[in-house]
């Protein structure tokens, strides 16, 4: 491993602050339409959690084991899930 | 604080066993959950669903926590820093957003893992329903983990405000 990958550069000496890098706007500008698609997915109900893809959002209309109830804590408070 | 030599060579090799460890028990779950979705027999569904828990719980969990903590004694013990630079930053908030959602999912995990435990193979649509979700996480979770990877094996240029602010501050001190 060269000593560049071990400690940083210096990459400037000018005395104003370096412009924001192409690669930093483009992963800003994902992570900004993933978190959006999240959010979207949250508001139109699909569901998240151990109830996802079951009719009913109570884990397929299934009696869950006491044994399992009693360990788990659901995220959303439910056994639904949320979302 | 700046780590002498020895030490920061012992912490990055740790850093990236626990970091790369991590991506081959997400890649070995990943198996686990395909197996699970191509396999008709609820013996092998149900086997999978506690395999995966014990794969996430005694692998997947105790890497991410220590490839996590490694990763800021690394930043904070050497001139990269925590927030001086771009890919360092942005490598911490994946890391951190990652490790939330699967501390998070490890509920779900945990959830069907005891079904799985205590029902017959009459419930297998059950477990079957929640493999889609386990795709999904451990798919877009392997996908980060890449790109955390890439980051920090590319080194891409960038510094932050902060960054700049504080290299400014130290040549100020170093050149009076």
């Amino acid at each position: 491993m060269s000593r560049s990958q071990l400690e940083p550069e210096r990459e400037t000496t000018t005395s104003t602050p370096p412009r924001t890098p192409r690669w930093v706007k483009v992963f800003g500008i994902i992570a900004l339409v993933v978190a959006l698609l999240f959010v979207i997915s949250l508001l139109a109900g699909v569901r998240h959690g151990p109830g996802l893809h079951t009719p009913s959002g109570d884990a397929g209309g299934y009696t869950l084991p006491s044994s399992v109830i009693e360990g788990y804590t659901p995220p959303g408070g439910d056994l639904g899930g949320h979302g | 604080m700046i780590m002498p030599p020895r030490l920061r060579t012992f912490v990055l090799t740790a850093h990236v066993t626990f970091s790369l460890g991590w991506i081959g028990a997400v890649v070995a779950y990943l198996a686990l959950v395909v197996a699970a979705m191509t396999s008709q027999d609820a013996q092998t569904l149900r086997a999978t669903w506690i395999a995966m828990e014990l794969t996430g719980s005694f692998a997947i969990v105790p890497l991410a926590l220590t490839s996590l903590l490694t990763g800021l004694v690394m930043s904070l013990g050497t001139k990269w820093g925590l927030f001086r630079y771009y890919w360092v930053l942005i490598s911490l908030v994946l890391t951190i957003v990652a490790t939330g959602v699967l501390l998070e999912h490890m509920q779900t995990v945990s959830f069907f893992a005891g079904v799985a435990a205590e029902t017959d193979s009459a419930h297998a649509g059950t477990l079957r329903g929640g493999l889609p979700g386990e795709l999904l996480h451990a798919g877009v979770g392997l996908l980060v983990l890449l790109v955390i990877e890439v980051l920090n094996v590319s080194k891409p240029r960038g510094m932050t405000r902060y960054g700049w602010r504080k290299q400014h501050e130290q040549r100020t001190v170093s050149q009076p």
